[in-house]
């Protein structure tokens, strides 16, 4: 690993720069307090102003970077007169400031959308695209972060571009791959090598950080006992009658990717459409006929805690749940995923 | 990069009534190359699909040995199907695929084969029917077991009658409500135990329908003797994509449009035990 530094009042003037490159997005805050990713304006006033409202502090991006290349709502196609057009995206972006298990969970949804037919939409708007990670210092959500548990942060090994490391008035810069390098290279005036004590400087901020993450589950356990065969009717039944089935869980969570299409009639043109969809919803899996094979509530329930620690394990190898939180913090009746780790590899009742 | 959901116009050729709310279509691509290229197999389905309504999963119907032309039998259920339903011949449909797994036709030479359908159930399995009927002698005995609501309802009217005078072949019908000169039986489908012998020996059993009728079906032919993994169906999903991305159909680790429709029982008994599958 390579090492370099850049001074945090550098960081607007290299962002100021690369976005003449290319899209920039950076966490910002959004009127009413939230943080979330936004693209960057190219130039004037809206750019200065937009500056301003940079956050990259220890704070949530609400939704992590999905939606930029898997957005809430994208047109597939429009129709007109007989001709089909693709809507196809793939404009260059770097994406600036994602937190560890955010980064995670993005290399998991690629490589979804990899695995057997290749979905052109996705592919094609993180195509050409650079990642500038941002380890985390402390828990920015104390009470539903557990990514040491997930093993996906609060600093990452490997994923990343680049990934930042806060060290009071610098960043030092752990370069993580030759995008990364030549992205160094091309802002080179704005960074410095680092010195020779950067190393022993990194780790003793690193096992701060961790140190800092209060909430521990046994995740490895949960995932071994969910390879199993054990039965969680109880747990499941639980949970789902407390459970009002809104999907805050799903459009926040990193790794769900689940969605609809739908087409949208005009008088002139029409179009073909996908938006997020949620399992949890009681018509996800309902038929034209009326059937629905899953028509209980604790079989929605048992469906999503079973494809994040079991099936994406299983095909995976790694775990569809990255511990970023956002499913607990989220959620009006205090349902969480860590919770049910907890449930189930400690036999207490968590929910 | 191919954009999987891009769908490619075909024209009806002609539409054949199989019954007041289901028709058979035959389309051709009007794209010469997408003719040529559309290879798939029996059991197979394509997303059909009319710009500003709606695209869903038919199954195609037509045997995969015909080329130059897809078969697809609709039954009017939805928003779509409605629209579908009041086409004429010369318009288009929208189609992409073929997507999802197929009868293991190989594995079928020199056996004895049970078609158990009901309703609009009888579609799906058309396409492998045929492909064997055209290679009659590769295989065993043939039951066609059949069920549907009203004589009205049951698809392939002429196609049975064409069926029933192959050799060793057995053509059962049966439907819920008969009607004026309905001679066959009467009953669901399982009705149709005790009217012939239906016998594991060398016999595998393709059962596609309703997931009521599917459990039935299933629940005799094991009573028969036969094993989970002589038995196999087609299963029905909700679903969007028809490329395992958008979600709707998973059940376990496995995607009915990518890894199925096509499952043995005995995979099917490895599913999620609680959910109501079939």
């Amino acid at each position: 690993m390579k090492y370099n530094t850049i001074t945090k009042n550098n960081i607007n003037k290299l962002l100021k720069l690369s976005v003449k490159d290319c899209e920039v997005y950076v966490p910002m805050e959004a009127e009413g307090g939230d943080v979330l990713f936004q693209l960057l304006p190219k130039s004037g006033p809206e750019l200065e102003s937009s500056v301003h409202k940079i956050n990259l502090r220890d704070e949530w991006t609400v939704i992590s970077l999905k939606d930029i290349f898997f957005p809430q709502i994208e047109t597939m196609f429009s129709f007109n007169h007989g001709k089909i057009t693709p809507h196809v995206e793939s404009s260059p972006k770097l994406i600036f400031g994602v937190k560890p298990c955010d980064t995670k969970a993005m290399i998991f949804v690629d490589e979804f959308f990899k695995r057997n037919f290749e979905d052109i939409y996705y592919l094609s708007r993180a195509k050409d695209r650079l990642i500038v990670t941002i380890g985390c210092l402390s828990a920015p959500r104390p009470s539903s972060c557990f990514c040491t548990s997930a093993g996906t942060g609060p600093f990452i090994e490997n994923g990343f571009d680049l990934q930042l490391v806060d060290a009071g008035n610098e960043y030092i810069v752990e370069i993580g791959s030759y995008q990364g390098e030549v992205f160094i290279d091309s802002y080179r005036s704005l960074f410095k090598e680092a010195g020779v004590d950067v190393l022993s400087k990194i780790n003793n901020i690193k096992s701060n950080a961790a140190e800092s993450v209060g909430l521990k589950v046994d995740f490895k356990k949960a995932l071994e006992i969910m390879e199993g065969d054990t039965d969680f009717e109880e747990n499941y039944s639980r949970i789902g009658e407390r459970c009002i089935f809104c999907g805050a869980c799903i459009y926040v969570c990193p790794t769900c990717t689940c969605f609809g299409i739908f087409d949208d009639k005009g008088d002139d043109q029409s179009v073909r459409m996908r938006n997020w969809d949620a399992c949890v919803f009681e018509g996800y899996t309902r038929e034209a006929s009326g059937h629905n094979p899953r028509n209980e509530k604790s079989l929605l329930t048992a469906r999503r805690y079973e494809h994040k620690l079991k099936y994406d394990y299983k095909i995976n190898d790694v775990s569809g749940c990255v511990g970023c939180g956002r499913c607990l913090s989220s959620c009006p009746v205090g349902i969480g995923l860590s919770k049910f780790v907890d449930e189930i590899t400690t036999n207490e009742r968590r929910m | 990069m191919k954009n999987e959901y891009l769908p490619h116009e075909a024209r009806i050729e002609s539409i054949q009534k199989e019954s007041f709310d289901t028709n058979t279509y035959r389309v051709v691509f009007v794209d010469k190359k997408i003719r040529d290229v559309f290879h798939y197999h029996q059991g197979q389905f394509a997303e059909i699909s009319l710009p500003g309504v709606g695209e869903a999963p038919i199954s195609i119907t037509s045997s995969p040995t015909k080329t130059g032309y897809l078969e697809f039998t609709i039954r009017t259920v939805g928003r779509l199907t409605k629209e579908i339903f009041s086409l004429k011949v010369g318009d288009l449909l929208y189609i992409r695929g073929p997507y999802g797994n197929s009868f293991p036709y190989e594995d079928l030479k020199e056996r004895n084969i049970y078609f158990i359908a009901g309703g609009i159930g009888l579609p799906p399995l058309r396409s492998l029917i045929n492909m064997i009927m055209e290679n009659r002698s590769y295989f065993g005995h043939i039951k066609i077991l059949y069920g549907a609501k009203t004589p009205n309802e049951l698809c392939f009217k002429k196609e049975l009658e064409t069926w029933k005078k192959e050799t060793n072949t057995e053509v059962l019908l049966t439907v819920d409500r008969p009607a004026e000169g309905w001679n066959d039986h009467v009953g669901v489908v399982t009705k149709l135990w005790g009217k012939t012998k239906i016998k594991p020996d060398n016999s595998i059993a393709i059962v596609c329908g309703p997931p009521i009728m599917i459990k039935f079906a299933v629940l005799e032919l094991m009573r028969s003797g036969f094993k989970a993994s002589e038995i196999i169906m087609t299963l029905e999903r909700y679903m969007k994509c028809g490329i395992g991305k958008c979600g709707h159909c998973n059940i376990g680790e496995k995607f009915v449009c990518v890894d199925g429709p096509v499952f043995r029982y005995d995979e099917i008994l490895r599913f999620p035990t609680k959910e109501n599958v079939i």
